[in-house]
């Protein structure tokens, strides 16, 4: 059934502002390039942040909600989510004509780990606005339903350069 | 596997609603859930909060629950022109 839900939101999800920023924001880290599961290692991101080494990942989560007015850590890419409540969040975010950075957290279960303890917050997906955490796809949902993102994201577009 | 009546068990004890409903969504895999909580105790919190006290409550079942989806968390005053109308309740 989660299948199903997810490939179905898939289709109906346009990702092409989002796709672009993904790469742009984030591709100097390096370590959460999308890849198949069934890689070989040696194709896999070598600049993993060694196991149990926290610090540097909640430096990492730090500099991205700092580096990114809009910020999201989920489960897939924006343009592939890989889970429907990550599918949807992506979705409200794209109603707004913001860049958002995002970090698809399946692919790295210490970040995963890292930002749930950043957060306090034990689900993804999680959104981070202007370095402050949001919450996940009901919060960011019921935000965009009584007007309170359109506010909160107001200066967020209107700071961006036009693309 | 957590059941529904775990999930009911615990945001009973913790968050005495005068209201609540858990739906199992899991359609037989995994454990994904949706609940509506109406309660004294998110007077004066916000959606946010709420939402942590929610997780709070559920703790021990959320290390096994794959999703859970939070429809609602009011208090009693939100929850009531909501039930006669069927609309949003606009509280701003």
């Amino acid at each position: 059934m989660a299948a199903a839900l997810s490939s179905r939101f898939l289709k109906t999800v346009r990702c092409n502002r989002l796709a672009s920023v993904y790469q742009n924001g984030m591709m100097r880290y390096s370590s959460s390039v999308p890849s198949d599961s069934d890689t070989h290692d040696d194709f896999k991101p070598t600049q993993k942040v060694a196991p149990g080494s926290t610090d540097s990942l909640k430096d990492l989560v730090e500099n991205d909600v700092k580096e990114n007015p809009v910020m999201i850590y989920m489960k897939g890419i924006p343009e592939a989510p890989q889970c429907g409540f990550s599918s949807l969040a992506v979705r409200v975010l794209q109603q707004y004509n913001v860049p958002v950075g995002a970090r698809n957290i399946l692919e790295d279960p210490e970040l995963k780990n890292a930002v749930k303890s950043f957060s306090h917050w034990p689900t993804f997906p999680q959104i981070f606005i202007k370095g402050e955490f949001i919450g996940g796809s009901d919060i960011i949902l019921n935000m965009h339903k009584e007007g309170e993102l359109e506010e909160k994201l107001k200066d967020v577009s209107a700071n961006q350069k036009s693309q | 596997m957590v059941t529904k009546e775990q999930v009911e068990a615990s945001l009973t004890s913790k968050l005495k609603p005068i209201h609540l409903e858990v739906t199992d969504i899991s359609g037989g895999c995994g454990s994904s859930f949706e609940v509506e909580v109406v309660s004294e105790q998110f007077e004066g919190k916000r959606l946010l909060e709420r939402h942590r006290m929610v997780n709070a409550a559920l703790e021990e079942e959320m290390k096994e629950i794959h999703a859970l989806s939070i429809k609602k968390a009011q208090t009693p005053q939100q929850w009531k022109p909501s039930q006669d109308s069927a609309t949003q309740p606009k509280d701003a």
